[in-house]
């Protein structure tokens, strides 16, 4: 891994990367679903460019045994380096204001990647948050997340291909993968929408009533689940 | 837990917290109760058809609070018929049941009709929290319906006394020599038979045994004797008792039980069996003594009772009372009606006594009256209680005849003392009794003492008189203690030095709680693990409703009574009213239960209960009780802005 070991000449990763790495090589992806720790997560961005925008927010909720532990949620704001573009502040409305005594990245992120330990991340269009999470542990700490992450979108599409669109949506035209669409169309409770710890809940609702409807049909691990659709992309 | 640098970024979901904001009874919740227990939900998922819990099987380790979604509640039967019980949606629950029960075992079937997302709060979490807040324990104890208090009560009524067999448990336990009443009457053989119907007409007895010349008992003749062998015979009145006696004569030991002698008895076709204890006969025992001692009607007793021609004979009655009152408890009457169904036996029992006694001593010199004081003034006697009792007279005209009196009533109290002793009535440790000379006073003593009470407290004495205060009338002249009771009425509202000493004592007792509202039990000694029933929990709210009754110049005796007139006179709000009588209703039908199972064990009743003997019901409710306690005694301390000692 020479990158790597160069990277870190630059700037010492912190230790848990490599153990993190280490951990997630030799996962066991047959186990049921119920046996791994999820984390759920969204973040909020000052807008979609992973090279200039950042994360002004972040909110996970974690799974245990497939159940949400609503006590060990994890939301902070982050104060982002550059000014804050307005038209951001209208989709999230987080104000500059607000931001101003947050804490930098650099200090949010090592309690978010403790929070995250050696759970599976979750999250609903995970490759964009993911993104901009391994961008900044990058740049900080020369390495990216390891943890494996699971898509809810990627889930729902599966679920749909598999067993049709739910009821409620079958007058519409197609399906939608949005998730506040989404969730109305399964009928789960809603969750005020672009807040990143409401969002992250709301995409934890939706994994939940996703993996325990494909465990009703049989699908007892992950794999099984992911093999139900025909990629079995699920590690970064 | 917020404080740790790794938690700085937790926050309570508030889609839990709003969700209990508005769903009862969690409303009530201060925000800290609720966002801890928020902090303890997990959030679970189930499709439609899932079985959440199996009737019997089930370990139920979550109260179950549906987000949405919904779920049916059904009971299945040996042979598989399902039986609806209930729909339960938004905002309802489940599970709640075998947690406060502590079974922990789902009685019911729950299974999901929609895809439904529930907030789950572990059992533990519940617990504390039904424990810590009174607002919860009641919305849950009331809309699991009465049924479950119900059962809170046929559990107390069940599970705590021993079953019995047959209505038979004093047949097999009473031993014969315990239930002989007097020394055994006799009558020369030679003496005629006329004499010997004579006699048992002045003794009032059915049977007289018959001895010889050298006074050796060799037979026996009864009254059916009397009827068959010589009236219906035609036979001569002079006729010596030797010729129709019954020879020779049946016996049974003396340690034998009842039960033995009633099967003698009927094998023999006989009424009377003399009762023999080492080659002596010392009684008779009769086919009505074990009637009697199997008949458990408290009419039946009472009837009895009222019957007695000797007082020795009222002994034994005395004992049947536990036995009439279980028959009581068994059919689910409350402690109120129990403990008032005791004093009326009791009274009766005082009644036939004194009556008996005057009639033995003769006319008293002067009206007098028999004061009854502490539970049974109050009417609020369980088991054999000790006894408080005194005696008031009127006032005597002339020195010769207060010495008359004093002569006269000594002898009657000292007398009927042993006598109450005799009928298993345990004496006042503190002499509180009218045998002692303190105690019997014409009336301008009595007035003397309440004076001394009312006008010069010392708190050692005002402790030690708050039971004077509950006297009343139990026989004889009862306009003396009504006249002494509107005396008090009159003056003791007024005392307000006197009342707060008495306020000060009521806030002595403190509730068993810890902090956290766990039983607080005895750490070592003689009731290690165990918790006084009476000190703590009945004292307190005798001593409140005594307290405020002599504040208002309420002239009831009775607790239930003083609170309910408290409350129609508007001292005491309806919600605290009705709180607290169900509060000491609960504690004295834990305490009547209590004693009935020592006496059953052949032990002497106490009041130590111990909490680890109860159903968590029992233990939840106890503790409900005791928070009642603390109101009330925080109530005495506003009233008479006391802090807390």
């Amino acid at each position: 891994m020479p990158f790597s070991s160069l990277s870190r000449l630059f700037r010492p990763a912190l230790p848990m990367f490599a153990e993190n790495k280490r951990y997630f090589k030799s996962l066991d992806q047959f186990q049921p679903v119920e046996e791994y720790e999820f984390v759920v997560f969204d973040t909020e961005l000052t807008g979609l460019h992973e090279r200039q925008d950042e994360i002004v927010s972040i909110g996970a909720v974690r799974i245990k045994r497939l159940q949400i532990l609503a006590g060990e949620t994890f939301y902070a704001q982050v104060k982002p380096e550059k000014p804050l573009p307005k038209n951001s502040t209208l989709v999230h409305r987080i104000t500059p204001q607000q931001l101003e005594t947050a804490p930098p990245l650099a200090e949010v992120l090592p309690s978010f990647i403790d929070y995250c330990g050696k759970a599976l991340l979750v999250g609903h269009f995970v490759d964009l948050d993911s993104a901009f999470l391994n961008r900044a542990c990058r740049r900080l700490f020369g390495s990216p997340l390891h943890n494996p992450c699971v898509d809810t979108l990627r889930l729902a599409q599966i679920h749909m291909e598999r067993f049709g669109a739910p009821y409620r949506n079958k007058i519409d035209a197609g399906p939608s993968y949005n998730l506040t669409e989404l969730s109305r169309q399964y009928g789960l409770p809603s969750f005020v929408p672009h807040d990143a710890l409401q969002d992250a809940l709301q995409t934890a609702y939706l994994f939940l009533f996703l993996i325990k409807k494909f465990q009703g049909e049989g699908y007892r691990t992950l794999r099984e689940i992911f093999r139900a659709g025909h990629g079995a992309r699920w590690a970064l | 837990m917020r404080a740790s640098p790794q938690n700085i970024h937790a926050v309570t979901p508030e889609i839990v917290l709003e969700f209990l904001a508005h769903t009862l009874p969690f409303n009530e919740l201060d925000t800290d109760t609720l966002r801890n227990l928020a902090n303890s939900c997990l959030i679970d998922f189930f499709p439609k058809g899932t079985v959440i819990f199996r009737q019997g099987q089930t370990q139920v380790r979550y109260f179950h609070l549906i987000q949405k979604g919904g779920v049916k509640i059904y009971l299945k039967d040996e042979d598989g018929t399902v039986t609806l019980k209930d729909f339960r949606g938004e905002g309802e629950y489940f599970g709640a049941l075998p947690i406060i029960q502590g079974t922990n075992v789902a009685n019911l079937n729950v299974e999901t009709v929609e895809d439904t997302f529930c907030f789950l709060f572990p059992r533990e979490a519940f617990l504390s929290l039904i424990q810590s807040c009174p607002k919860v324990t009641h919305y849950f104890l009331r809309s699991l319906s009465e049924k479950l208090v119900k059962t809170a009560y046929a559990q107390l009524r069940q599970h705590k006394i021993a079953p019995r067999t047959e209505n038979a448990l004093f047949l097999f336990s009473a031993q014969v020599g315990d239930i002989v009443r007097g020394a055994p009457r006799a009558i020369a053989g030679s003496d005629s038979v006329r004499m010997a119907a004579a006699r048992m007409v002045e003794l009032h007895i059915g049977s007289l045994l018959v001895h010889d010349q050298e006074k050796k008992i060799v037979g026996i003749i009864t009254d059916r004797d009397l009827r068959t062998k010589v009236v219906a015979a035609g036979l001569d009145y002079q006729t010596p008792v030797s010729r129709i006696m019954a020879t020779p004569l049946k016996t049974i030991p003396s340690h034998k039980v009842c039960f033995d002698a009633m099967l003698q008895m009927m094998r023999l076709s006989i009424h009377h069996l003399a009762v023999e204890q080492q080659g002596t006969i010392t009684g008779v025992i009769t086919t009505h003594d074990i009637m009697i001692l199997q008949g458990t009607s408290p009419l039946f007793l009472f009837r009895e009772i009222v019957a007695q021609r000797t007082i020795e004979g009222l002994y034994p009655l005395a004992r049947k009372i536990p036995a009439v009152i279980r028959t009581l408890i068994e059919e689910g009457a409350k402690a109120n009606n129990i403990t008032r169904m005791i004093t009326v036996l009791n009274d009766h029992l005082l009644d036939r006594l004194l009556t008996l006694l005057v009639a033995e001593l003769g006319p008293p010199p002067l009206p007098f009256c028999w004061l009854v004081m502490g539970s049974e003034g109050r009417r609020e006697q369980t088991f054999i209680t000790d006894q408080d009792n005194a005696l008031l007279y009127a006032e005597p005209e002339s020195e010769a005849q207060g010495e008359l009196a004093a002569a006269y009533f000594k002898i009657l109290g000292e007398k009927a003392i042993d006598h109450l002793i005799g009928c298993g009535y345990p004496p006042c440790p503190g002499e509180i009794m009218a045998s002692n000379p303190k105690w019997r006073q014409p009336v301008s003593g009595w007035r003397g003492y309440f004076d001394h009470w009312l006008r010069n407290p010392e708190p050692l004495e005002v402790m030690h008189s708050a039971i004077f205060f509950d006297f009343r009338a139990g026989y004889g002249d009862a306009t003396l203690a009504e006249n002494l009771r509107q005396y008090l009425v009159r003056n003791v509202p007024q005392q307000e030095i006197f009342l707060l000493h008495l306020a000060q004592n009521a806030l002595e007792a403190r509730p068993p709680l810890s902090f956290f509202h766990n039983l607080i039990v005895e750490k070592d000694g003689e009731h290690k693990n165990s918790l006084d029933l009476k000190k703590k929990g009945i004292a307190p709210f005798v001593d409140f409703a005594r307290l405020f009754a002599l504040k208002h110049g309420i002239p009831e005796n009775n607790t239930l009574g003083r609170l309910q007139i408290l409350h129609e006179d508007g001292h005491l709000s309806r919600e605290l009213y009705s709180e607290t009588v169900k509060a000491y209703e609960f504690l004295m039908q834990l305490r009547l239960v209590h004693q009935l199972r020592m006496i059953e064990q052949q032990h002497p009743p106490d009041n130590h209960l111990n909490p680890a003997d109860l159903s968590e019901l029992e233990k939840q409710t106890l503790k409900e009780a005791f928070e009642v306690v603390r109101r009330l005694q925080s109530h005495i301390r506003q009233e008479y802005r006391l802090g807390e000692g």
